[in-house]
């Protein structure tokens, strides 16, 4: 197995009463896609926004190529969140500004390229979501999946070593399900580690190295997609019949 | 009974106590916001972007504000001070009153509804749409893009609009004293230049740069705190235009103390 680039160890997250995560222990190579399921609320979430500091866990470590980096300022984790990127459900973007705008954001911010070096590397992002030409379009003038994939073009501009995606293919339709999932293939090809959050289990299936499924703030499962389809285990079981329905 | 009153002071003690995290956490933004300033990077386009849409976007309101005031003070100042034969003394006072008052404190508040509610519901909507999440998750820091170009912009923009409401609220003052008491412009401008000091002209200037951070902090404050969807917006800006012109009169009153102890 290659390395491990990402570590949880014993994760405890709270609101107020509500316990959220109960001891999380999770490892992430080099390379392999993991997908995080579980019924609603149960954290998923939660967790990817842990991993890149928007929300502060309560207790545990997390641990990127052996540095800590759970309690780090939010000035010290910038190094970090350039090379974890977060892809959001709703694609979060900028609506005040284009989608060109919105993709070459991180790169006015973190390289010194010049714009028409920008501008070359937004085409080429632009070609790998399949949405040439509207780069001048402003984010509410696109699709749903549309925006998803923006979002998702934004998250990997930087040349991230993972990427954490936060329900990518959630209220699409087939289609355009189809889309994103194509697009998380082609970056899965191209080395890039990834943490996929989601409801979708064919996808999951699919796409996924890992599966692990969440439940009342453990992990009850862990295991390879194929494992996760024969588990016995009754709460898995549910899931997996669900995506046979 | 010892119940009851234990854990009235306990609710008390908490309503308290947030009331001081927040104030805690709204100078914490300040001095962020000025860490932010004198560290690299600095957006001087966003900057100069929101001086036009604050600043300049402003002037036509308090153009009229500015007018209004000085003629309806004015008026009032004339048809008052003429029963005790004081017409003359009129354009002091008006230009006394504006300078130190009328026109920071007016423009101020005419602000505060039309940019402090905007900065609140702006932020607010960015921050319910996870934008505010995606500024943080892609490295950059939600005060230094969002915060300081606003701040200086009103800091900037605000002293020179309650200039502009001076200016205007005196060319409405001279209008009415021409038409309504026979005092003819050259007089009425010549006790104008001859009342205002420069200290007083100054106090204006700081009372209004003073009031434009209070109008943005808070309202970024407002904005990034903001939860619960449009609703959650929709309160924030209610929030922030009531507590910002609360505070703004407050503030009034203490800073034209001290100008008046030091002047």
């Amino acid at each position: 197995m290659n390395e491990v680039i990402l570590e949880l160890k014993n994760i405890h997250k709270k609101f107020g009463k509500n316990k959220i995560h109960q001891g999380i222990n999770l490892t992430l190579h080099r390379g392999e896609s993991l997908g995080l399921l579980g019924g609603s609320g149960t954290g998923k979430s939660v967790l990817l926004r842990s991993i890149i500091g928007l929300e502060r866990i309560d207790e545990g470590e997390i641990f990127f190529k052996n540095n800590r980096i759970d309690q780090l300022s939010e000035n010290k984790l910038t190094p970090f969140r350039i090379k974890i990127s977060y892809s959001f459900q709703s694609g979060a973007l900028f609506d005040s500004i284009s989608v060109f705008e919105n993709i070459a954001y991180p790169l006015f911010e973190h390289t010194k390229f010049s714009y028409s070096q920008i501008k070359d590397q937004v085409a080429e992002m632009l070609k790998l979501i399949d949405l040439q030409g509207k780069e001048e379009l402003m984010p509410s003038d696109l699709s749903g999946g549309m925006q998803k994939r923006v979002g998702m073009a934004r998250a990997m501009i930087l040349n991230p070593e993972i990427i954490l995606y936060d329900e990518p293919t959630a209220g699409l339709d087939p289609a355009n399900t189809l889309n994103v999932v194509e697009l998380m293939l082609k970056l899965k090809k191209k080395g890039l580690a990834s943490i996929f959050v989601t409801h979708d289990i064919p996808s999951a299936i699919m796409l996924c190295d890992r599966i692990v499924v969440l439940h009342e703030g453990k992990i009850i499962f862990n295991d390879t997609p194929i494992k996760f389809q024969k588990s016995e285990d009754p709460i898995v079981r549910k899931f997996v019949l669900s995506s046979r329905e | 009974m010892i119940n009851h009153i234990t854990s009235k002071y306990y609710r008390l003690f908490k309503i308290l106590r947030s009331y001081l995290i927040s104030i805690g956490e709204v100078f914490d933004l300040f001095f962020e916001t000025i860490q932010c300033t004198f560290s690299r990077p600095f957006y001087f386009s966003r900057l100069m972007e929101q001086i036009n849409h604050i600043g300049y976007g402003s002037t036509s309101i308090t153009v009229v504000m500015g007018v209004t005031t000085g003629l309806v003070m004015t008026l009032n100042f004339g048809y008052g001070l003429a029963k005790f034969g004081g017409t003359l003394y009129v354009p002091a006072l008006v230009s006394l009153s504006l300078a130190r008052e009328m026109a920071p404190l007016f423009t101020s508040l005419l602000v505060a509804g039309r940019v402090g509610s905007g900065i609140a519901a702006e932020i607010g909507a960015m921050n319910v749409t996870q934008q505010v999440d995606a500024i943080r998750a892609l490295g950059t820091s939600p005060v230094r893009t969002l915060v300081v170009p606003r701040f200086w912009s009103l800091v900037i923009s605000l002293p020179l609009l309650s200039s502009l409401s001076f200016g205007v609220g005196i060319l409405g003052g001279m209008i009415v004293c021409k038409t309504e008491f026979d005092i003819i412009p050259g007089f009425y401008l010549y006790k104008v230049f001859s009342t205002v000091k420069f200290h007083d002209y100054m106090s204006g200037l700081v009372k209004s740069a003073v009031f434009a951070g209070i109008i943005t902090i808070l309202a970024c404050y407002k904005g990034l705190k903001t939860r619960d969807g449009t609703k959650g917006v929709g309160l924030t800006t209610t929030w922030v235009v009531v507590t910002t012109s609360i505070l703004i009169l407050v503030t009034d009153f203490f800073i034209s103390k001290i100008f008046l102890i030091i002047w």
